[in-house]
């Protein structure tokens, strides 16, 4: 088959992986290919408006598991292809030396054996490395199963790891990944947190001591393949920040690839509820909050109206209004609308003088939502008599109650949504 | 009421800035000549170029107010905006009032105005380093052709020799006529008015712009298209110089006819 043949469809099926991220790592030029960039950096954006960052591809498209969520399960009748490590290596250095990429994300479905498909991507990125002394981002996958001094010594080579949770609960995974175990997913992400935390220390101790996923390790979680709440994976999410200091967790709307009979019949991919997730996940990574003030067992699921701090900004409106001149820069963060960049801002220009509103419209700081919230030298900027339907009303708007349909929180076409979660994975990672 | 012309060099802005302290002298304006509508009543200075003058502006900016001040200055510069050397004018003097604290007073107009603008100059170096798309040529030298709305191809010039320290490269500036000129040293940048030979592509330079297309084109979920956002995180002013966008089967990304 021609390497063009194979691109097309080795790209097409690592789509669905969500990272592009190419940020965390500071490897240098070593007098060979390429470095890395701090922040990372988008080469350009596809059509569905993602950032693309890294040459993102699977090795082989061939499994011998039969996850019903995936396209590329085995009982699916679809083109299969396999690169070689060397067709890798010359797709990923020669598109970057054209400054098209990053780097590579390189990735698998499981082709004979978990440690035979570990192998070969291992040899992958060696030949990088060793070879061709690429320096540039390499983002790999583990596959699950894979022995752990394989996953190891990958781990000395690559910037990031990555071990995908797919979905959220035991049971769920037992029905429509029956060939997958829960250890499988947990153990590698513990051994690699582990090993990370070890590195950074010795990396403290002596100067020369060898790199270890510098850029840490993330995963990614299946929205509305199954029934899980909002809740439940939220909580997940908390844990693999908390135990597993995982860099990222990212979401992906499940995309309808099959007619599975333990698969949800929906017709587009539940873009909505990922969108939230992705709001919530930075309230908790960036903004203090925990998970259990967002959602709790008799609230699982988030507002199809309100993003999630708006929402919890009107659940607590007895903290509310704020003095821009004397609030805590935490509690400024948790004023709906203002971002990290405005409130450092405000803290900034507030030992200066002290801020009226147009002050605050000069730093930059929107005030669509949060006039609500706040007062400037004791003056307040909303409408008058104000109460919290009044805000209610205000903030939901009424164009949000035209885009959606409001009895499913699932089924919403939406265009203004989607940009800024991408926005923000983009400039802040 | 007076205005300072300079020949719209940064040395030439520093200079005036200096000239103005010097003769103790409140140009209400500075103004690069080609900026410059002529006003017959209003007195002008032409203010020529003086190095050492500039740098002794330079150096004290740098030491007395910050380093950087000095930055946001020179990124302001590079936009090229018509009134920028007045905004800086009136940024560098109340910095040399409240020194290193300068960049604090976020809510002060002049300072705003200087953070907006080198804000929007440093948005696009940062786009810029990834849309740069280098062609490989028969000669080994990898080149590029921008259109950046600002002038940076200094800005981005020192990413490049970093990354790609064992490539010939050039990064054209097709709209200012100037070129970033790597030779596995040092680069410099240098006018580039026409090209005199053909250019012609390495022979499997249009091999991999192909592979380029297919990957960006099947990389997309099609169930998530969303030209708006897109275009919003790619404004279409670039495209004509990106291989995905301007890619033609035949003859692959055409270079601009100079
Ligand atoms: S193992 Fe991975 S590639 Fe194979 S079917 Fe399951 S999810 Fe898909």
């Amino acid at each position: 088959m021609e390497l063009l043949d194979k691109l097309k469809i080795l790209a097409d099926a690592a789509k669905y992986d969500v990272s592009c991220s190419s940020s965390g790592s500071k490897r240098k030029n070593n007098k060979g290919i390429g470095n890395t960039y701090h922040s990372g950096i988008c080469h350009s954006w596809s059509a569905d408006g993602r950032c693309i960052s890294l040459l993102k591809i699977l090795f082989t498209n061939f499994c011998i598991y039969d996850c019903a969520y995936c396209i590329n399960r085995v009982t699916n009748d679809i083109l299969r292809a396999t690169f070689t490590p060397d067709e890798i290596v010359d797709l990923t250095i020669n598109f970057y030396q054209r400054n098209y990429i990053e780097g590579l994300f390189l990735s698998s479905a499981i082709l004979k054996s978990p440690n035979y498909t570990m192998e070969l991507l291992l040899e992958t990125v060696k030949k990088l490395r060793d070879e061709k002394k690429f320096n540039g981002y390499i983002h790999l996958k583990v596959i699950p199963g894979a022995d752990p001094i394989l996953i190891e010594s990958a781990g000395k080579y690559v910037d990031r790891l990555s071990v995908n949770v797919e979905l959220p609960s035991n049971r769920d995974l037992k029905l429509l990944a029956p060939q997958k175990k829960r250890e499988s997913i947990i153990k590698p992400m513990g051994a690699i947190s582990n090993k990370i935390k070890e590195k950074r220390e010795e990396v403290r101790k002596y100067k020369n001591a060898s790199k270890f996923v510098p850029a840490g390790q993330t995963t990614q979680m299946i929205v509305g393949a199954t029934e899980d709440t909002d809740l439940n994976i939220l909580r997940l999410t908390e844990i693999l920040y908390k135990q597993f200091r995982l860099k990222r967790v990212y979401y992906s709307a499940y995309v309808p690839v099959s007619k599975h009979p333990n698969l949800p019949s929906i017709s587009t991919p539940p873009l909505l509820r990922e969108h939230r997730l992705y709001q919530a996940d930075w309230l908790l990574r960036f903004y203090g909050f925990k998970a259990n003030e967002l959602l709790y067992s008799s609230k699982p699921y988030f507002n199809v109206h309100l993003d999630p701090k708006s929402d919890w900004a009107l659940k607590n409106i007895h903290l509310f209004p704020v003095e821009i001149n004397k609030a805590s820069y935490e509690m400024l963060l948790r004023v709906p609308g203002l971002g990290i960049r405005s409130a450092k801002r405000i803290v900034t220009a507030r030992k200066m003088n002290s801020l009226n509103y147009e002050d605050l419209k000069r730093i930059g700081v929107v005030l669509k939502r949060a006039k609500y919230f706040i007062t400037c030298k004791g003056k307040y900027y909303g409408p008058k008599n104000v109460n919290i339907d009044k805000i209610r009303g205000m903030l939901i708007g009424n164009n949000y109650n035209l885009k959606y349909k409001t009895s499913e929180g699932q089924q919403i076409s939406m265009f203004n949504l989607y940009p800024s979660v991408l926005k923000n994975m983009i400039v802040i990672l | 009421m007076i205005y300072y012309i300079y020949d719209g060099s940064f040395d030439g802005l520093l200079t005036a800035i200096y000239e103005s302290y010097y003769r103790r002298e409140n140009p209400v304006k500075i103004f690069a000549e080609n900026d410059f509508q002529q006003n017959l009543f209003i007195p002008k200075v032409h203010i020529k170029t003086h190095k050492k003058k500039a740098e002794r502006v330079y150096n004290s900016i740098r030491e007395k107010v910050s380093r950087n001040a000095l930055r946001n200055i020179f990124y302001a510069y590079l936009s090229e905006l018509p009134n920028v050397g007045t905004w800086i004018y009136d940024y560098i003097k109340l910095g040399f009032k409240v020194k290193e604290d300068i960049d604090k007073y976020l809510s002060d107009k002049r300072v705003s105005k200087i953070h907006k603008i080198a804000q929007r100059v440093r948005h696009e170096r940062h786009l810029i380093l990834g849309l740069i798309r280098f062609k490989k040529l028969e000669n080994n030298i990898y080149y590029s052709q921008i259109e950046p709305k600002y002038n940076i191809i200094g800005l981005v010039s020192p990413h490049f020799a970093k990354r790609f320290s064992d490539q010939y490269w050039i990064i054209h500036d097709v709209k200012r006529k100037i070129g970033s000129i790597y030779n596995k040293k040092e680069w410099i940048i240098k006018d580039i008015s026409s090209i005199k030979e053909a250019i012609k592509y390495d022979k499997n330079e249009l091999l991999y712009q192909k592979l380029w297309v297919e990957y960006f084109i099947n990389i997309a979920i099609k169930d998530r298209i969303n030209p708006k956002l897109q275009m919003k995180n790619m404004p279409k002013r670039y495209w004509g110089y990106l291989t995905e966008k301007a890619y033609n089967s035949k003859e692959g990304v055409r270079t601009c006819k100079l």
